[in-house]
């Protein structure tokens, strides 16, 4: 009688426990790729964009035959753009949705926490977003790419940028956490570098990411000494910043003004021309800076499919799911280990040019877009970049050595 | 016949608990892990809540320091993972000890108000010493070493360190639970009945809530000791205020009358937010409702209204 009615909990306990998990893979079932974005709050236009470009990747792949004859399948995480809520969501989607491989992490804070796990679940994962230098530098792993421009390239950039203007004294304004502080760390280093009698000065700004007020990091600017200012503020705190910036004439005061994501096309919309023109916009993808076929069917694809230009946060996601495609296909198999591996060295024509993910670090060799914001689009209402710079990929990266990545 | 009963269903869920790597899928080594941790700190939170009545909204001070401290030592000098649980304990334990020592001698509002207070303010240093605690994005990167005692135990393997986790809370539980049970236990159950009559029986009711304060940031220190190798990150939301509520959900929705029903409670929360939010981002509504409808209906939790119906169709 006892022993029977135990068994039955037993069963009924098994039962429960592996309820919602997927099956083992079969050749005709879907490769299941896992994408972990900002799905909610300030910044979750971002993992808007990201999905619209993942899914017209993975239209294009699937409407031509797939992946090794496979179709292919997203499955999406929020992050919440916190690293303990990102870990989780890559487990979950490793152990129970039975996901082959991950792409996304907007947030750097998340990128710095979740790369050190990858190896445990042994699937890659291609960061199309999050720009921490750390995550292909000391923190590098076999498990981990990184498609996007990072935080050292960008900064390189811009310091290339800073160095040819008049100002001397430089602040900055940024997110209170690991972004906003090293952007304005390597910022500073290379424009030290490149420019000595430049004055860094030890007055900073670092409101709360997600704040909603700026006005007193403003005002506290505009009463000091600063020539030149770089902004990281990104995403919806940035909308906020620039309309804040624009009713207490910020912009208006002779200030060398770059905002280091500024150039996202997320935030070029909705703010139509609220965004002052004359200000220095950078982007890691900028839609109209590049001549190939690649690029034309992807603007003109992502245009038709949803009305505005595409962001490099939608080309970055597009483009790591080309990655992947011609990843598993170089490995013949969707084995996580094996697919990591055909990343590294690998090239692939992608929307902004020849994209080739470094051995030594697992960083894409991509071009961040530098350039001063002109005159409404005729078309897309945004502004325009006038004086567009791309910077050569190859040339604004840090050495392997200067990584501290060990591979 | 019917505790007999209860042991033993109490040994098949033991049992059951054990053998989760072997018989479940194994993304439930991690679901049953947070279950068991986020268990023994709504247990923690229990004992002044359920046991003296003591509503803290300050819990997590107490969860946070121990995950920042086990991530400290972990980072800066690598010791054995049991001697990083005891530093968590001992941190937690002196913030207790200082948090309590103004806190206690309020009552109902003030002293939640007061401990809310104490709580964001630790917050505010874990969010702002970005020197120490690495500001907003917290502490991460760190690698597990040894258990300690001579034991070879590969924490990074999930399924060793849920082992480690149940082995771990098993232990605390008995601890704690034999602490319910104690003389002292009663006291502080009557503490929650009627604190004057205490008083007038010659008892420091002070010092009592003080005592019951700490043990339970202790406990609560070693729930937060396993979490930050579990999460891979001791981050400032461990110590937000909303992580404070989690624990009183938790005694709520399994019954705070019963030494159990935290564990409860943390089971049907963790599997709840896993099964609903992959159908939908609005899972905080989901559990508002399910929570008001426990208010209402069903005031013991789900597993003192379990045993309540189950004494009834046995009698």
């Amino acid at each position: 009688m006892k022993t029977t009615s135990i068994k039955k909990l037993m069963v009924a306990m098994t039962a429960a426990a592996t309820l919602g998990t997927a099956g083992t893979s079969h050749a005709e079932d879907p490769i299941r790729i896992g994408g972990l974005y900002i799905l909610s709050g300030s910044a979750a236009t971002y993992g808007e964009f990201a999905q619209k470009g993942i899914n017209l990747a993975v239209e294009e792949i699937n409407s031509s035959g797939g992946i090794l004859g496979r179709q292919v399948e997203m499955v999406y995480e929020d992050s919440q753009g916190k690293a303990s809520v990102a870990i989780q969501a890559a487990r979950k989607l490793v152990y129970s949705e039975g996901v082959d491989a991950l792409v996304g992490l907007d947030s750097s804070g998340v990128a710095q926490g979740m790369v050190p796990t990858m190896p445990e679940l042994q699937k890659p994962l291609i960061i199309t977003h999050a720009a921490t230098p750390d995550v292909t530098g000391n923190l590098c792993n076999p498990f981990t790419y990184r498609i996007s421009v990072n935080v050292a390239q960008n900064m390189k950039a811009a310091a290339l940028v800073a160095a040819e203007t008049d100002a001397t004294n430089w602040t900055t304004i940024g997110p209170d956490y690991a972004f906003g502080h090293q952007s304005w760390e390597f910022f500073g280093n290379y424009l030290k570098d490149i420019k000595p009698d430049v004055n860094l000065m030890s007055e900073t700004n670092f409101p709360r990411f997600g704040a909603e007020d700026f006005t007193p990091f403003i005002d506290r600017v505009m009463d000091s000494d600063a020539e030149g200012v770089l902004i990281s503020v990104w995403g919806g705190d940035l909308v906020n910043f620039i309309r804040q910036a624009n009713t207490r004439g910020f912009f208006e005061k002779d200030l060398e003004v770059m905002f280091t994501v500024g150039a996202a096309t997320e935030v070029l919309s909705a703010l139509g021309d609220e965004m002052p023109e004359g200000v220095h916009l950078s982007t890691r993808y900028w839609y109209e800076a590049y001549d190939n076929a690649v690029n034309d069917r992807f603007v003109k694809a992502y245009i038709d499919a949803y009305g505005t230009p595409p962001s490099y946060n939608a080309e970055g996601a597009y483009a790591a799911i080309y990655a992947y495609k011609k990843a598993m296909e170089t490995a013949g198999t969707t084995e996580g280990p094996a697919v990591a591996k055909a990343l590294s060295g690998m090239s692939l024509e992608a929307p902004n040019g020849t994209v080739t993910f470094r051995e030594g670090d697992h960083q894409a060799m991509v071009s961040p877009n530098w350039g001063v914001s002109g005159p409404m689009h005729p078309e897309h209402g945004i502004r325009t970049l006038t004086n567009l710079q791309i910077f050569d990929g190859e040339k604004v990266a840090r050495t392997i050595e200067e990584t501290g990545c060990k591979l | 016949m019917k505790t007999k009963v209860l042991m033993a269903i109490l040994a098949v869920v033991i049992a059951g608990l054990i053998a989760v790597p072997w018989i479940a899928s194994y993304f439930y080594v991690f679901i049953f892990t947070e279950i068991l941790i986020l268990g023994l700190f709504a247990a923690s939170f229990n004992l002044i809540f359920g046991y003296t009545g003591m509503l803290s909204f300050g819990h997590a001070a107490f969860f946070g320091i121990g995950s920042y401290a086990t991530a400290l030592v972990l980072i800066h000098l690598e010791w054995p993972f049991l001697a990083c649980l005891l530093v968590s304990m001992g941190a937690s334990a002196l913030l207790a000890l200082m948090i309590g020592f103004l806190s206690v001698r309020l009552n109902e509002v003030y002293f939640a108000m007061l401990t809310l207070a104490f709580g964001m303010m630790v917050f505010a240093i874990a969010y702002q010493w970005r020197s120490v605690t690495n500001g907003s994005d917290g502490l991460a990167g760190f690698t597990l070493g040894s258990f300690g005692l001579g034991l070879d135990l590969t924490l990074a393997n999930p399924s060793v360190y849920y082992h480690v986790v149940l082995a771990i809370v098993a232990i605390a539980s008995v601890v704690l639970y034999v602490i319910c049970r104690s003389s002292f236990g009663m006291i502080l159950r009557a503490i929650r009945q009627n604190p004057e009559r205490v008083s007038f029986a010659g008892l420091n009711v002070r010092t009592y809530r003080l005592v019951a304060f700490v043990i339970a940031g202790t406990f609560a220190g070693l729930a937060g000791g396993l979490i930050a190798p579990f999460l891979r990150v001791a981050s400032p939301e461990l110590l937000h205020w909303s992580m404070s509520a989690e624990p009183i959900l938790m005694a709520i929705l399994g019954g705070t009358g019963y030494f159990l029903g935290p564990f409860i409670g943390s089971a049907a929360f963790v599997l709840l937010e896993t099964w609903i939010t992959t159908y939908t981002e609005s899972w905080m509504l989901v559990l508002g409702i399910i929570l008001a409808m426990m208010v209402i209906f069903f005031r013991k939790g789900l597993l003192g209204t379990a045993i309540d119906w189950w004494m009834e169709v046995k009698k």
